[in-house]
């Protein structure tokens, strides 16, 4: 305004045009935190005050008709002490032993001289695209104690009368979540282990330390504080997922937070025990919070963990030896059972005439039968059209939000920039099944007061992703903003380019890579996630593709599984595919070294 | 103390093998501070690291004090922590995760046999002492400037007391200041404990004001060894010349030959200067190398025995301690560095003089 170096006089309708733009400029960042806030803040509220309704249902919540039965009952009565213990063992165990696996694996990537590095590397983040049902579905048809494929065969080989491994446990829950934890702990792990200045560890052996001290002095103390704050992160994930317990424990009544918070609303055979659910989520989300804020705090105070690099690392491996092939073997092997094993299992199902041990007359009954069955229900056309539709618009919804949040944060002067930040990672901890359910009060509420119809729409759907994967898009934006230097727009607006030109001249096609990644990886996630469609979903309207498959399975369609398991499965190598090509540049998806 | 017999080294790379370092011999006595000097790249770094252990050569004899570290004739390879050496790394290699004490204390720690806990405190403390950071001992290492942290590692390599300290590129991320002011400290820190030192740099003042011999190295070979004042007063080739400082370079011819009495005279596209070197003959094709401190501008007094050029001054650039004038003689061209308040304008018809003992003659 009072910079105009030309001399010309301003006009006055110039003035006034400029004078309301600033008013926008200034208000627009205070919408967006009050939309960020009311995303968060209006159903946790709505679960935390339908806890505490005793009515039936929520739609004939009342104020009058309040107390603290339902946290007595579900303390007492459902004794959510033991769900608690059980979440805690399921949760411990899964974390420890899917991080355990990434980091050997990460490790032989990074540091080892394996053959064959850039197919491990290559092939490990593979696993994100299989959904988390498909793969619990998957180890149950292989492992299931009656009729598993490898028990089956383990007990005619034999001739042992038990199964070699049920499924329907509390090891199988540790197993089956353990091995899908893997890719993304293994993508986080992968630039820990390269950013560590071989030099450290090369001071220890010059001061006289043997290698083997040299590994426990200053290799694992290095590694320790990020391997910490990966792990926390990944017991977020196992803690929130649904799919998993839900298809192998739910049905031997072996609980954790998420499935008995589901539990208490859709049993069969039993009265939905709303404000009950409620109370269980409250803990829940409780839980989820602490184990968040833990994580925040230790994230923040890492600065004194960062390692000092120098410039230009001479990349040195670990010689294995006699060991280069069998770990090798092993790699392969971790890559076949998770990615290869549950997609030919699922192919097999989906051609096989009925469902039947494999042998050479089930091979002969093959056919294409199943998904000519699966195409020809007017259904599944209706439950494609949903998903493909769901996962445009949060696809769309969730980028656009997240680049708003993240550049008001990263780049401007807003005053409450901080609390925006802070506000935005908070639905990080809200899980699937609490947001559901939390939105199923609020939607029926906001509902009766408007006479509109979101409950039971897709549009339900939408809100409920774009709020649980706002945490993630928008740090991901950020980290890809702070990268941009500022002076990088600077020069551009010095050359005469008007800040829309800057935009889209300068920030758009840097940070294109990330815009592409976040919007491809939130159309994986909306498709994966099954937990908040689950108690959103009303029938046709909103039925999605992982609500289906959830169905049919729980009325023993497994046939019909396998075929949209192999349909979605491909669906998924397909984005993944697209992620790795187009999406975050070289900064995660890129070859090794 | 240190020697190193006929050292190479070959790596096997994207771009096929790399033979980096191709057949050098050092040999550093007691307490004496040697340094590799050379372009990045060179082999100075990689023939360092071979001495420490975490390079493997593919050929040669490594001695360290008695002790033969290295021999690939007779397959010995002793691994680097039972050497008896220390190590000053280009990025500090400080340990973030342990305290300033912790980090001197972490070769204490790692002696066998085990070193008392008092024994240790008073150590750490008096290495802390000698490179001034007493008073840090509890801080987080990456609490520590720059400065600070280079100089932590410095406590770090003479708190073992090895007999050999290995220096690679140490000072190559202080800033100017700073890094003028460690050299000297550096330098008689490590000649007041008697160590001996191998320092590897690509900075010529380091290395001229910092070392007892200097050995530039290029390709994966050493040039030249000598002193730092030899080195620079007597280069042997055009690479060593132009690699230590400024100088100003001529083909000639011997047109008389110098003997021990007398001095002898080149023709060169200047003009003809005399030299005092003996042992070469007339007609001779040869290069000479003339510093531009050692070109004078001469009065009626100046040296009459020499020959004298005539120029022109056709450029003048005020360094701030001197001045560097370009002389303009017929069709060739002399830089010289004269005293600030010398009273030379561009224009100024001139005559240059070169000392006899200053014309450095190379290996043509």
């Amino acid at each position: 305004m009072n910079n105009s170096f030309s001399g010309s006089p301003e006009g006055v309708g110039e003035k006034r045009h400029r004078g309301l733009r600033n008013i926008v400029a200034r208000i627009f960042p205070w919408a967006i935190l009050l939309l960020v806030f009311a995303m968060v803040a209006a159903p946790v509220f709505s679960l935390v005050v339908g806890a505490f309704s005793q009515s039936r249902l929520p739609n004939e919540f009342s104020i009058d008709n309040m107390g603290l039965d339902n946290f007595y009952a579900v303390w007492v009565e459902q004794r959510i002490d033991l769900v608690l213990w059980n979440t805690a063992v399921y949760v411990v165990g899964a974390t420890v032993f899917g991080i355990g696996t990434a980091a050997v694996l990460a490790w032989l990537v990074e540091r080892s001289d394996m053959p064959g590095k850039m197919w491990i590397y290559a092939g490990v983040p593979l696993g994100i695209a299989v959904p988390g049902i498909l793969h619990a579905i998957a180890w149950v048809l292989l492992l299931s104690p009656r009729s598993g494929f490898v028990n089956r065969g383990w007990m005619f080989l034999t001739g042992a009368d038990g199964p070699l491994f049920n499924v329907y446990s509390m090891g199988g829950l540790i197993f089956a979540e353990g091995l899908r934890l893997v890719p993304v702990a293994f993508l986080m792990l992968v630039p820990l282990m390269r950013s560590m200045d071989p030099s450290l560890e090369e001071a220890a052996a010059v001061s006289g330390a043997s290698p083997l001290r040299t590994t426990r002095r200053v290799t694992f103390a290095l590694l320790l504080p990020g391997v910490l704050a990966i792990s926390i992160f990944q017991a977020i994930t196992a803690i929130e997922n649904f799919e998993v317990p839900g298809i192998l424990g739910m049905p031997v009544n072996l609980h954790v937070f998420s499935t008995r918070v589901f539990n208490l609303i859709e049993n069969i055979g039993a009265i939905p025990a709303f404000g009950q659910a409620n109370a269980a989520a409250v803990f829940y989300l409780a839980i989820a919070l602490v184990i968040s804020v833990f994580y925040l705090r230790l994230v923040r105070h890492s600065e004194r963990y960062t390692i000092i690099t120098g410039k230009g690392y001479t990349p040195r491996s670990v010689r294995l030896g006699g060991w280069r092939y069998p770990a090798f073997g092993l790699a392969l092997l971790f890559l076949f059972v998770t990615i290869a094993l549950p997609f030919l299992v699922l192919l097999y199902v989906s051609l096989v005439g009925y469902l039947r041990q494999p042998s050479w007359e089930a091979f002969q009954s093959f056919s294409l039968k199943h998904y000519e069955t699966v195409f020809r229900q007017p259904r599944v056309g209706r439950v494609m059209w949903n998903t493909i539709a769901l996962t445009l618009m949060t696809s769309t919804a969730v980028t656009v939000l997240s680049f708003v949040v993240a550049y008001i944060v990263v780049r401007t002067r807003f005053a409450a920039r901080y609390t925006l930040d802070v506000m935005a990672f908070m639905p990080h901890s809200i899980p699937g099944i609490v947001l559901g359910l939390a939105l199923f009060w609020l939607l029926i509420q906001f509902d009766a007061l408007t006479g509109a119809s979101t409950f039971g729409s897709l549009y339900s759907l939408v809100i409920g992703f774009t709020i649980l994967f706002l945490a993630y898009a928008v740090r991901a934006m950020s980290v890809a903003m702070i990268q941009v230097h500022p002076d990088l727009e600077d020069a551009a607006k010095l050359c005469g380019a008007p800040p829309w030109r800057v935009a889209l001249r300068i920030f758009a096609p840097l940070l294109m890579p990330t815009l592409v990644g976040i919007w491809i990886y939130v159309a994986m996630l909306s498709v994966r996630f099954i937990s908040l469609p689950l108690i959103l979903s009303q029938g046709g309207n909103n039925e999605v593709l992982g609500v289906m498959i959830w169905s049919l399975w729980n009325n023993g369609n497994i046939n019909s599984v396998g075929a949209i398991g192999i349909m979605l499965m491909t669906a998924m190598f397909g984005l993944v595919l697209a992620l790795r090509i187009f999406g975050f540049g070289r900064a995660t998806g890129g070859g090794s070294v | 103390m240190i020697e190193i017999e006929n050292l190479h080294v070959r790596f096997n790379s994207d771009k096929g093998e790399v033979h980096a370092v191709r057949g050098v011999t050092v040999n550093v006595a007691q307490g004496e501070f040697y340094t590799l000097l050379g372009p990045s790249g060179c082999g100075k770094t990689t023939t360092l690291r071979c001495l420490a252990g975490l390079e493997s050569p593919s050929d040669g004899r490594i001695i360290i004090g008695e002790t033969v570290v290295h021999d690939s004739n007779k397959g010995i390879s002793v691994p680097t922590f039972r050497r008896d050496l220390a190590m000053v790394f280009q990025s500090y290699a400080i340990w973030p995760h342990l305290t300033v004490f912790e980090n001197v204390a972490f070769p204490l720690r790692e002696m066998k046999p085990k070193v008392h806990e008092s024994e240790i405190e008073r150590r750490v403390k008096n290495a802390l002492e000698l490179v001034q950071l007493s008073g840090y001992e509890s801080r987080p290492a990456p609490f520590l400037s720059g400065g600070q942290q280079q100089r932590l590692a410095l406590a770090r390599a003479i708190v073992r007391e090895a007999s050999v300290v290995l220096f690679d590129e140490p000072l190559s991320n202080l800033d100017a200041k700073l890094r003028a002011e460690t050299r000297l400290e550096l330098r008689n820190l490590v000649k007041r404990l008697g160590m001996t030192a191998l320092y590897v740099t690509h900075d010529q003042t380091e290395a001229l004001t910092m070392a007892d011999r200097v050995a530039i190295m290029r390709d994966g070979m050493i040039v030249q060894e000598a002193t730092p004042t030899e080195i620079y007063k007597r280069p042997i080739s055009r690479f060593v010349a132009s690699f230590i400082g400024q100088c100003n370079f001529a083909d000639g011819e011997i047109m008389q030959a110098a003997t021990s009495g007398a001095h002898g005279l080149i023709a060169t596209e200047w003009g003809n200067l005399a030299y005092s070197a003996n042992g070469r003959s007339v007609g001779e094709k040869i290069s000479v190398a003339v510093r531009p401190e050692n070109v004078r501008l001469a009065d009626d007094t100046t040296a009459p025995d020499m020959p004298r050029i005539a120029g022109e001054v056709s450029e003048i650039i005020f360094l701030g301690e001197a001045l560097e004038c370009k002389v303009t003689l017929g069709g060739s061209e002399l830089i010289t560095r004269l005293h600030p308040s010398s009273a030379v304008a561009v224009g100024d018809t001139v005559d240059v003089v070169v000392m006899a003992d200053d014309v450095a003659i190379l290996a043509a």
